[in-house]
């Protein structure tokens, strides 16, 4: 009897793993919704580094109207392109609370010259508005909302003008915890056109280099003075480097001492883990916390990052998205502070062995509780079809968690044509319609972005959380929401960066399955106060202000 | 006689157990020898060279991290790269610390102390560099990022590039030794296999040259004894027939004689009631029945009767005689096409079903014999069949009879076969098949009569 009952359970398992439906489907809204973006690269036959990298994508509330708005930020043709004068920008669609969405670039003074590859945003002057941080090549910038849907281009007065470079993944957070957003740049390597490399794959065309052809360069941190103005501290800081060639980057509490950390992926040069050490500078711990190489010591082409308490035992865990032959990594923290890669040893390795990975991020696709992992793929160089049997477009994983610690892949089994191959960069989530559950965008190398709704089948509910700070930064990004429900628990951080060029949701969403109640929600806020708050309804969206408490509505 | 080849294939394995024993031996030290140079050499060359390979790697990214300090591209000043060398210098000196613990033995201490001198060196400049920069003489320490420490570090990389020719000259010559090493083996291989492949052959063709000499002495003997065997019989087949017609024709022609003539005495005027003439009359019936029982004996000696009418009438009379003598009720059936049988083979197949009846008659306690003569188009054969106890498992715990043998040998001698079984429903069925003279028939019997009075006369 014992023995057919543990059978049975086997049996069950097996074919819930395998057969059962994932209890979500995605919608292709892109057209319906009014979308409209396509990715100018800029490309004309010299094969340009930057050309394959781009774009990246964000979702920012920046009319404050509870419905998040969708961002984009697009290529330009290069100096010395023949038919020259295609000018890149930004793209930024206006919620319309409907499921369409406006473009509005022009009205948001957004329609800017730029040669732009990524997103971060947060509320930098705490004025309640949102603001938007882009990294390019060449100078970056930075745009103030000014509440009036209309953003303004504060680079110059700001401080962070002057700097040009080949920057990517970005983020905003409070290191030195003064209830003011300071800013994480990622720089990729030493390149302009003017030292471009000749690298060929089949040793008769030019093809895209690896970074290796390419002197690395630092990553910059620049400290919100209060002011609305910028210090670089990269060397004082202690992050000065000139040989990272980054590309993602996250946050994270590596140590749980509540002071922010950062997680860097490098692309073939070691990652890095700089640890707060609470008094303006960090130190960098990567290669002692078994993060820097691949278990078996290699170097791997880091791309996009994310962190979260992904088995929630409130340990961080991270994800990287790395080149094809190398598998994605997913690191589970342990109480010794060091990480141990699961991908090799679980069907998480042999599935990622063959893509390469660029967005990437855990968010609970199915709204059960445990996060799930989704990773966009795609080649940099057509020219790999040619010479090897690796494909340029590549289907995007989506590995739903079951709780159980084993991920399944059921891209292919969401619809709305998401499991297609693609050219995969960008991508991020949000909760587009405001029924709980988030919806994903993607954005493709020289290819058109994705919006993909996200359709409940299950009847599991969710509970979202939009922090306001008050000490800390009005964003509340990196605030940590803890959830108490039944015997279940988890934990979510309010962040910036993540991903790869992009920037998902600012408020955090809980999946809680069909449990009805949350007991407890306890938020630890980056000033280091620690609120709580009790009976809490599932199917709800709250908004939690520092300091006066919680309310529903959004 | 043969010699048993037992003792030479006894040497002959032994000193094969021998081969092989120390050919294992040798080859085994050989690639104990060999794991030993992999293991000693050249993993710890390899993993040696890993370790420079890894200094050699962050001397170059140092390299480039000095080129920056010297070109000052950078607003952060020289000092900003302390952190960046001091985890380079980390590195390096675990790497360091690795490739101390791996060095290979052929390093001379000189080598070694080039090596950290040179590391002290450059960290040593380095050091002053920053400090120079702290101070906030940038200038000072930009010259000595320029023109130093560069010269420092390329003397460093050359020192770390010498070692691992170095390395890469060991593994070479190690790489030379071990494929001597497999040459050796590979040679040895090939020697002992040849080796084995000629005992093989040898031993083979030994042991197929003894058999074969057994086998045509085994061949010979039987032979031998097929002849004498023939020669006894028809020795015996001889002398009794010629007793046989001794007694018929002399004695039978003396004692025929000596009753005519008593007939006559008899019959010259004697009284009738003359006590001679009943005396005489006595003797001559005495006579008579001398004479009838020397015919007898002549029959039975040799019947007459085979060479006169053949092997079916002799059989048809002896079954007769033989129910008489013994009271064993016996019948004779004959079926097929009757062939005239006489001479040798007459003799014999008669010889054979006597003994058989007289088998049946002394040891199966039988009341009922039966003879059965089959013509086939080419075999003849004669069966006799008793309903007693069986002889045959008798017989089987024992040695085979005397009679049996002779039985046998006799069948040989007519190239046929005989057989002795259980019949179904009890008794014992003696079966002799014997082949039947074809077109060249009478030239078989003859040479088998040839043969015989060859044999006799030898």
């Amino acid at each position: 009897m014992e023995r057919r009952k543990f059978l049975s359970g086997c049996f069950g398992a097996t074919l819930l793993g395998a057969e059962a439906a994932p209890g979500f489907r995605f919608t292709d809204i892109t057209q319906s919704s009014g979308i409209h973006f396509n990715h100018h690269s800029g490309a004309f036959g010299k094969k340009y580094l930057p050309e394959t990298l781009g774009p990246g994508c964000a979702f920012i509330d920046y009319d404050n109207d509870g419905f998040q708005d969708i961002l984009f930020i697009d290529g330009m043709d290069w100096p010395g392109h023949p038919h020259g004068g295609r000018h890149g920008s930004l793209r930024l669609y206006r919620n319309n609370r409907n499921g369409t969405f406006t473009d509005v670039t022009r009205q948001a003074g957004l329609d800017v010259e730029l040669y732009g590859l990524g997103i971060a945003v947060g509320d930098y002057n705490n004025d309640g508005f949102t603001d938007i941080y882009v990294t390019t090549v060449g100078q970056n910038r930075l745009f103030r909302n000014t509440g009036k849907g209309r953003f303004v281009d504060v680079t110059r007065q700001s401080g962070l003008g002057g700097r040009r470079s080949f920057s990517t993944s970005s983020l905003w957070f409070d290191y030195d915890r003064d209830g003011y957003l300071d800013l994480f740049v990622c720089n990729y390597v030493r390149w302009s056109p003017e030292v471009d490399i000749f690298c060929s794959a089949d040793g008769k065309q030019k093809s895209y280099c690896t970074p290796e052809a390419y002197h690395g360069t630092t990553c910059w941190l620049f400290r919100n003075r209060g002011d609305g103005t910028f210090e670089d501290v990269t060397a004082s800081a202690g992050l000065f480097d000139s040989s990272s060639k980054s590309l993602g980057v996250a946050v994270l509490d590596y140590d749980n001492d509540n002071w922010l950390d950062l997680f860097v992926a490098n692309d073939t040069q070691p990652n890095k883990l700089y640890r707060n050490q609470r008094n303006g500078t960090f130190q960098e711990v990567a290669l002692r916390a078994g993060i820097a190489f691949s278990a078996d010591g290699k170097a791997r082409a880091g791309m996009g990052v994310d962190v979260a308490d992904f088995d929630n035992s409130g340990r961080s865990s991270v994800v990287i998205t790395n080149f094809d032959r190398e598998m994605l990594a997913l690191y589970r923290g342990s109480k010794n502070g060091e990480f141990k890669d699961l991908a090799p040893g679980s069907n998480l390795g042999p599935a990622t062995l063959h893509s390469l990975g660029f967005g990437c991020f855990f968010f609970d696709a199915d709204l059960d509780g445990n996060l799930d992992l989704l990773v966009v793929n795609g080649h940099i160089d057509d020219v790999v079809q040619r010479v090897t049997d690796t494909p340029y477009a590549q289907r995007p994983h989506l590995f739903l968690n079951g709780g159980s610690g084993k991920l399944h892949d059921v891209a292919d089994r969401l619809g709305g044509g998401f499991a297609n191959p693609k050219i995969g960069r960008g991508a991020a989530y949000g909760d587009i319609d405001n029924d709980g559950d988030l919806d994903v965008l993607i954005t493709t190398n020289r290819g058109p972005a994705y919006l993909y709704r996200n359709d409940q089948l299950s009847g599991n509910r969710s509970v979202r959380f939009r922090l306001v700070g008050t000490k800390s930064n009005r964003s509340g990004i990196g605030a940590l929401v803890r959830i108490f429900y039944g015997d279940l628990k988890g934990s979510r951080r309010v962040k910036s960066g993540s991903s790869y060029l992009s920037q998902s949701e600012l408020p955090v969403t809980f999946g809680v399955g069909r449990h009805k109640v949350v007991d407890r929600a306890v938020i630890e806020w980056p000033s280091g106060r620690v609120e709580e708050f009790k009976n809490l309804v599932a199917g709800r969206a709250y908004i939690a202000t520092e300091g006066k408490g919680i309310r529903e509505g959004w | 006689m043969v010699k048993s080849p037992t003792l030479r294939l006894l040497v002959g394995l032994l000193v094969t157990l021998a081969a092989v024993a120390v050919y294992s031996w040798y080859t085994l030290r050989q690639l104990n020898g060999l794991r030993q140079l992999q293991t000693d050499t050249i993993d710890r060359n390899r993993r040696d060279s890993l370790q420079l390979l890894r200094m050699q790697n962050d001397l170059s990214q140092i390299g480039l991290a000095l080129r920056d300090m010297a070109s000052g591209g950078e607003p952060y000043g020289i000092a900003a790269y302390e952190n960046e060398l001091a985890g380079k210098r980390a590195d390096l000196e675990d790497a360091l610390k690795t490739e101390a613990r791996l060095s290979p033995d052929n390093r001379s201490p000189q080598q070694q102390k080039e090596l950290t001198n040179a590391l002290r060196q450059f960290w040593q400049t380095t050091g002053e560099t920053f400090a120079f920069a702290k101070a906030g003489q940038e200038k000072r320490a930009q010259q000595l990022a320029a023109t130093t420490l560069p010269a420092q570090q390329s003397a460093l990389a050359s020192v770390v590039a010498r070692l691992l020719f170095k390395n890469n000259e060991a593994e070479e010559q190690a790489a030379a030794r071990v494929a001597i090493i497999y040459n050796r083996v590979g040679r040895n291989i090939y020697a002992f296999l040849a080796a084995m492949l000629v005992g093989i052959i040898l031993t083979s063709l030994y042991l197929i040259d003894s058999i074969k000499r057994l086998f045509a002495e085994v061949e010979s003997l039987s032979q031998q004894r097929r002849i004498l065997a023939a020669k006894l019989i028809t020795v015996q087949e001889e002398v009794l027939r010629s007793v046989s017609r001794e007694l018929h024709d002399e004695f039978g022609q003396i004692l025929t004689a000596v009753g005519a003539m008593l007939g006559r005495a008899e019959r010259k005027g004697l009284p009738p009631d003359s006590p001679l003439r009943a005396e005489l009359t006595e003797v001559r019936q005495i006579t008579q029945e001398t004479l009838e029982k020397m015919r007898a004996l002549s029959q039975m000696l040799h019947p007459a009767v085979l060479d006169d009418y053949g092997l079916v009438k002799g059989l048809d009379w002896y079954t007769q005689l033989f129910q008489k003598q013994t009271g064993i009720e016996t019948t004779l059936d004959v079926n097929g096409d009757i062939q005239r049988i006489t001479g040798q083979a007459a003799i014999h197949c008669f010889r054979i079903v006597q003994e058989a009846l007289n088998n049946a008659a002394k040891h199966a306690k039988t009341m009922r014999a039966e003879v059965s003569l089959d013509f086939g188009p080419d075999q003849l054969t004669a069966a006799v069949r008793d309903y007693g106890v069986g002889i045959v498992q008798d017989r089987k715990a024992r040695e085979p009879g005397l009679g049996l043998v002779a039985m046998k040998e006799r069948a040989e001698l007519l190239r046929g076969s005989l057989s002795v079984e259980k019949a179904l429903g009890g008794g014992t069925v003696v079966k002799l098949h014997l082949p039947l003279p074809q077109e060249e028939g009478q030239a078989y019997l003859t040479q088998q009569r040839q043969e015989a009075q060859t044999a006799t006369h030898d």
